[in-house]
């Protein structure tokens, strides 16, 4: 990037640097002088309509508007005159005329940007005698509610609908003082609901449908944690109350997701408080499922675990991960089955082939790493395959304020129109399944593509290879093989190409990262990379095998026709997405399962343990980018424990039992510190996660001599979560499901 | 609901009229309400899909306009004007007598759908006050007879003739008058080409596009001293220079005629009688910039004058006068006529390219200012009907020449309305820097009835009102300057002695109230809440301490509001206060010593 010219201004006496051209409103940050504002918001376009910004410019007759008034060499401003006092307490008192002081029973009570400027800046009389303009409120849907009175007319809900989430469901009717924000559909929203309109609302304007008249702000707790559906990572602050989680949103704007959440970001966390939650461990006594004691439960899982073991072997068990479990949580549980039962049978449900990734990145895989905010930064994206606006909104959001704020141009190839082809220079439209062919075609000029996408794709060629520093982002249609092309595309690229590969589910990079592979170990080492293996061994104190073990399609049509004996599964539906329903289980002996709900695989088992929720525990999580974030426990659900409590329990039964040795870690942050010492590219700096920041894991890997990688098919299987389903949760997620739009068919 | 085959033409070529699609959506929506009655669900499912919007984009648009509607009004739409000029001359007195007559109320309608009602803002014809418009047609110098026999004739089923022109236009000319621009007024046909071009028309043209640069242009209309006549008095000349030469964009000439300025009515007439001085001032100014598209975005309310105009510019095509290679040149230039629908903030030049863009007429932050960065993102300049139509005059007879007609820094002439409580209302052409007593009093014949002047609105209720004793000065925009108000955009609006300045100064808030855009907060919340403040204290029910917050708000809206509409409701409102503060003293005791009218408004508030 060009040096960018500074200027020296001087505010209230102040004198500092500035990049020239700087909003004076961002350069006032600078020295912590606060100039009030409601319709300025980063990011957004500009409006200078609040006129709260005064200030006062030498040289310059009247006031300006700070938010619009550009820093040049020698500007004077102030901020603190009596003049600008007395104009913030006139505007204010203006504010107030149609605004109903409604405060005691308004939701926005105690964090609303209109009380807080007029405790600080408005007068303490009211000198409005008039009638104010008085409108019933408005149930726009489920979620959305207008209350038009209380409304400023900052046109930040339109303009984070419009702008940035590229829905435009709010608009502006009528005029002057009776001027409204009205919906698209006459009189509700037709949406994608993520809720930004509510949450950009300075007032109480727009409120939530799950929080309205529920709380007071200053009743509940906060506590800042990553959201538990999709694999972007968005950090969500849950307002707690009483262990129950009211409230999810982001105002604090910490986070790489900044103040971005979508639907299930911000409503899908009741799933947690459902009735349906299991709460007691169940145990499989002739054909029903019975609640148990911990005891009962614990040592009947030990038990028969030892019992399948010793009587079929140690490759008869298959260990089935989760993708939203914590990273501590996945390296204990490949820990269990790699060293305390001895099989390399584990894997999880895997949506993006990471391994395939990394293994074709190889041992400089960091220096190409796509993070969220760099995807914002890119120039170029070229996109292939997925869609980011159902199934990874943060991705999506990031694309489309790149494009927005520093003309990032976007290239698309996709077998279906998803919407964020409206916002591309070039959007090729291949069959389904031709995604990886068109990646080959690009990198190698080999097999050429027949038809109008073959010339849509050489015109994306084209305009491709004038784009240098380009970020490529692609779903699972791009898996094993294909990703090989993707990087000998990027490598033809000018400058430096970057990659982010698209997984569904909160945590699945992180179940790959921390080895709940069945041929690599945590960090992507092969299981014959010796160095890495007896680095583990001798950590772990057990014999890794080097034999790489059944992949998690592979484990459940052994189970069902009989290949393997047991099934340990932990946080995962594997019956429902890939077994044959109605199968059921199989031959399995033995089927034990951490679950918080009776799915389809939990109805199966013979021993259930009620499982937390990523809300309802601590540890850290790693985005489908490499970011690791810490999630912290913010519900407490009774009866439910965390899967790390779980493992524990089991590792001391199964000790008792004669097999493995028990875990000794006594917090999640205990088994976080043995990671950042054992798995390669986790070594990152812990004060950033204290803070709650996120830290790029810097994955490498060595070829170590082994052939091309690839996958077979079926392997990697998206979730097809659209915005309003997220599996299991999204299920039992009532706010979601009380939306049309979840009933409708994708 | 069956779309006519001329309105489906229209929609056709309207959709492919303008460089940008959306462009047509407020004249579609006009045309469609026109043909239905109101703006349906279905009408915007239509117009949103031909111009690749969302239905809600046609939504926000729709409702920001005052004459577009969502429901059907009667079948003869009564629109009574009460605005500053009409109020003086008993514009309440007719809508009284309309709300008896029809006994219906402010936007409702009769039971048989025949009649509607409406109470609007200034309809541009305040030299012809009181005034009205039934659907697009103008009845003028009503009075509450002339109001019954008009509707009496609505009633029968047949439509009573429209004025023919304004009234107040055609006058014997006064000797002191310098009819330049408004020379070809009066005679038969004057708005036909051929009329025009015997008496001296498309000449300018000629000279401009053959014997002159485009600089040289800009120098002469720099030279002539022309000052935008449009309220502001920016020089013109100096505007037009400030459009990049190298910009690779399309370069635009805008007519801004929205005229709308409460008092103000001197466009409209430009364009009925004489629309080809328009159309060669406007090629002339595209040939001064690089321009090759021209538009006139002409207030809804002048639909006759827009027909009117439309003809014209075919007439100018079908000569050679418009289109490709005008007269040889090698210069090509198209124009287009653009209605507006009702909103007096599309007059501020920003907000009027919005609107012709299709969108809700919010003003645009400046700078960049539209010499840059104007219509669709490009170079744009625009000008007042007046200021372009004078424009030949100027390549005529040379800027110079023309400057000479008025005083230094104030060249030409300028055309004057005068309304309210005036022997003789009408238009008049005057150079600048003629003393404003002798023109009230000598020119337009003083106050009727032998009464004494009490006050003067110099150019638009946007102007601080100055009192008789501070009229004895020349009429240049520096010299009202100094007298603390503005020449503004030549709406004169006289007072005589038995005016009730309160009641003056609620019917302008009132005003500005119903044209505020909602953009900002000071102008939206400040105008409301000094409307009712107004209303309220001229009922009758003020307090002491009314008086000065009446001032405290206004300033507290100066200079801070995002445009300039927040300034022109504070500036009349603070003079009044005052200059007249007074008349809000004598209020406090419970009745206007005033205006007969106003006790009864009193009464009907207790």
């Amino acid at each position: 990037m060009a040096e960018q010219k500074l200027v020296t201004i001087k505010i209230d006496d102040r004198e500092l640097k500035v990049p020239a051209g700087q909003l004076i409103i961002e350069a006032t940050k600078q020295i912590s002088t606060e100039v009030p504002s409601f319709c300025y918001y980063p990011g957004l376009s500009l409006q200078a309509a609040c006129r709260m910004c005064l200030v006062e410019v030498e040289k310059m007759p009247k006031l300006q508007t700070a938010c619009t008034l550009t820093a040049t060499e020698g500007m004077v401003i102030r901020t603190d005159t009596a003049q600008i006092k007395q104009a913030r307490k006139g505007m204010l008192e203006f504010l107030l005329t149609n605004h109903p002081l409604d405060c005691p029973v308004c939701d926005k009570g105690g964090e609303c940007e209109l009380q807080d400027m007029v405790f600080r800046y408005g007068a303490d009389t009211s000198r409005f005698v008039e009638e104010k303009i008085h409108r019933p409120e408005e149930k726009w849907s489920e979620l959305v509610y207008y209350d038009a009175p209380r409304c400023i007319l900052c046109f930040r809900c339109v303009r984070v609908c419009d702008e940035g989430m590229d829905v435009k469901a709010l608009g502006v009717g009528m005029r002057g003082a009776n001027s409204v924000i009205i919906p698209n559909m006459e009189d509700h929203l037709e949406c994608e609901e993520c809720g930004m309109c509510i949450d950009i609302c300075p007032v109480g304007a727009l409120t939530s449908g799950t929080y309205r008249y529920k709380t007071r702000p200053w009743e509940m707790q906060y506590v800042s944690t990553i959201c538990t559906h999709c694999s972007n990572g968005c950090k969500t602050t849950l307002s707690v109350r009483n262990h129950e989680i009211l409230r999810a949103n982001n105002r604090d704007l910490s986070g790489i997701n900044n103040d971005f959440l979508c639907v299930k970001g911000r409503f899908g966390f009741d799933f947690t408080k459902h009735p349906e939650r299991i709460k007691q461990p169940l145990l499989r006594k002739g054909d029903k499922l019975l609640p148990v004691s911990w005891e009962e439960a614990a040592q009947a899982a030990a038990a028969k675990l030892k019992e399948v073991k010793d009587t079929h072997g140690v490759d008869s068990i298959g260990f089935i991960g989760s993708n939203r479990t914590s990273n501590e949580e996945n390296y204990l549980f490949q820990r269990l089955a790699r060293v305390t039962i001895g099989t390399n049978n584990v894997d999880h449900h895997r949506t993006a082939d990471y391994t395939g990734l990394f293994t074709a990145l190889g041992e400089n895989a960091k220096d190409w790493v796509l993070t969220m905010d760099r995807l914002y930064k890119s120039k170029a994206v070229l996109l292939i395959g997925n869609d980011p606006t159902n199934q990874n909104p943060f991705v999506a959001w990031q694309i489309r304020a790149g494009i927005r704020h520093h003309g990032l141009k976007l290239f698309v190839i996709n077998s279906k129109d998803i919407k964020l082809r409206r916002k591309a220079e070039n959007f090729v439209k291949v069959a389904a399944g031709q995604e990886a062919a068109a990646i080959r075609w690009l990198a190698s000029g080999e097999g050429q593509i027949a038809g109008q996408a073959g010339e849509q794709l050489s015109a994306l060629k084209s305009a491709l290879s004038a784009e240098s520093d380009v970020a490529i982002v692609f779903g699972s249609e791009i898996a094993g093989s294909a990703i090989a092309s993707i990087v000998a595309l990027g490598a033809s690229l000018p400058g430096k190409t970057r990659y982010m590969a698209l997984g569904d589910y909160s945590n699945s990079r992180g179940a790959a990262d921390l080895g709940v592979l069945p041929d690599r170990l945590p960090g992507y080492a092969y299981l014959d990379d010796n160095k890495s293996r007896e680095a583990f061994e001798k950590l772990w104190g057990g014999k890794i095998s080097t034999k790489p073990g059944k992949t998690t399609p592979q484990m459940i049509e052994a189970a069902q026709n009989g290949g393997l004996k047991a099934l340990y599964i932990m946080g995962a539906n594997p019956l429902a997405h890939f077994g044959t329903l109605g199968y059921g289980r199989g031959k399995a002996d033995l089927v034990i399962v951490h679950e918080m709900f009776m799915t389809e695989t939990a109805k199966q088992a013979d021993i259930v343990f009620p499982a937390a929720s990523a809300y309802e525990k601590d540890g850290t999580v790693t985005n489908t980018s490499g970011e690791i974030q810490p999630l912290h426990k913010a519900a407490e659900v009774m009866g439910a424990r965390s899967d790390f409590d779980l493992l524990r329990i089991l590792s001391h039964q199964l000790e008792k039992q004669g097999v493995g040795k028990a875990f000794h870690y006594k917090t999640p942050a205990a088994v976080y510190e043995e990671i950042r010492k054992a798995v390669p590219g986790y070594d990152v700096d812990l004060s950033g996660l204290l803070a709650g920041e996120a830290e790029t894991s810097h994955i490498a890997v060595k070829k170590n001599g082994h052939a091309a990688y690839d996958v077979p098919v079926g392997l990697i299987k998206p979730a097809q979560n659209s915005l309003f389903t997220s599996g299991t949760l999204g299920r039992y997620g009532q706010a979601i499901q009380s939306l049309p739009e979840a009933q409708a068919k994708p | 609901m069956q779309m006519s085959p001329q309105l489906t033409a229209k929609f056709e070529k309207l959709q492919n009229a303008y460089p940008v699609k959306r462009s047509a959506l407020i004249p579609m929506m006009m045309y469609a309400q026109d043909e239905f009655g109101y703006v349906s669900d279905e009408m915007i499912a239509e117009i949103a899909k031909r111009l690749d919007l969302l239905p809600i984009q046609v939504e926000e648009t729709l409702a920001y306009y005052s004459m577009l509607r969502r429901k059907p009004m009667g079948k003869y739409h009564v629109q009574v004007c009460t605005n500053v000029a009409c109020m003086l001359r008993g514009g309440y007195d007719i809508l009284d007598q309309a709300r008896k007559r029809l006994e219906i109320g402010h936007k409702e309608t009769t039971e048989d759908g025949v009649f509607s009602l409406e109470e609007v803002e200034c309809i541009g014809a305040c030299t012809g006050a009181p005034a009205m418009q039934v659907n697009y047609d103008f009845y003028e110098n009503l009075t509450v007879n002339k109001f019954d026999r008009i509707l009496e004739e609505f009633d029968k089923g047949r439509k009573p003739a429209p004025e023919p022109v304004i009234s107040g236009a055609l006058h014997d000319r006064h000797p002191l008058e310098t009819p330049l621009i408004s020379s070809r007024w009066g005679i038969k046909d004057s708005r036909k080409i051929d009329v025009y071009l015997k008496n001296g028309g498309y000449k300018a043209l000629e000279k401009a596009l053959k014997q002159m640069t485009p600089e040289t242009i800009i120098d002469e209309v720099k030279k002539s001293s022309l000052r935008g006549r449009g309220g502001a008095g920016f020089p013109t000349g100096m505007k037009w220079s400030f459009v990049p030469k190298d910009s690779p964009k399309a370069k635009y000439v805008i007519c801004n005629a929205d005229e709308s300025e409460p008092g103000t009515c001197k466009d409209r007439p430009l364009m009925e009688m004489d629309p080809h001085q328009l159309i060669e001032g406007m090629v002339i100014a595209g040939r001064a910039i690089g321009a090759n598209r021209g538009f006139i975005y002409i207030r809804g309310e002048y639909r006759y004058v827009l027909d009117l105009v439309e003809e014209a510019i075919q007439e100018a095509y079908q000569r050679g006068y418009l289109g490709k290679n005008i007269l040889d040149s090698g210069f090509d230039y198209d124009l287009l006529i653009h209605t507006g629908a009702g909103a007096y903030e599309c007059g501020e030049e920003s907000a009027l390219m919005e609107s012709l863009e299709g969108k809700r007429g919010y003003p645009r932050i400046k700078p960049p200012f539209p010499a840059v960065v104007g219509l669709y993102g490009c170079p744009t300049i625009i000008n007042n009907v007046e200021t372009l139509s004078a424009v030949p005059s100027i390549i005529n007879e040379g800027g110079e020449a023309y400057a000479n007609r008025g005083t230094p820094k104030n060249g030409g002439t300028r055309l004057l309305c005068v309304a309210g409580h005036i022997n003789k209302p009408g238009i008049y052409e005057i150079p600048l820097g003629m003393n404003m007593k002798k023109f009230i009093y000598e020119m337009a014949g003083g106050i009727p009835n032998g009464k004494k002047l009490k006050a003067v609105i110099p150019g638009g209720s946007s102007c601080p009102i100055l009192t008789a004793d501070e009229i004895d000065l020349p009429m240049d925009y520096d010299s009202v300057a100094k007298a603390g108000s503005m020449l503004g955009s030549g709406g004169m609006v006289v007072m005589d002695e038995d005016t009730c300045m309160v009641d003056m100064a609620r019917r302008i808030m009132h005003f500005y109230a119903h044209e505020s855009c909602g953009w900002c907060i000071p102008c939206r919340e400040g105008t409301t809440w000094l409307r009712k403040m107004l209303e309220r204290f001229h009922a009758g029910l003020g307090r002491p301490e009314d008086i000065d917050l009446v001032g405290e708000l206004a300033r507290n809206m100066l200079g801070r509001t995002f445009c300039p509409l927040g300034d022109a409701a504070a500036l009349p409102t603070i003079s009044i206060v005052q200059k007249w503060r007074n008349e809000f003293e004598d209020h406090l005791n419970g009745r206007c010593a005033y205006n007969k009218a106003s006790n009864e408004l009193l009464l009907g508030a207790r």
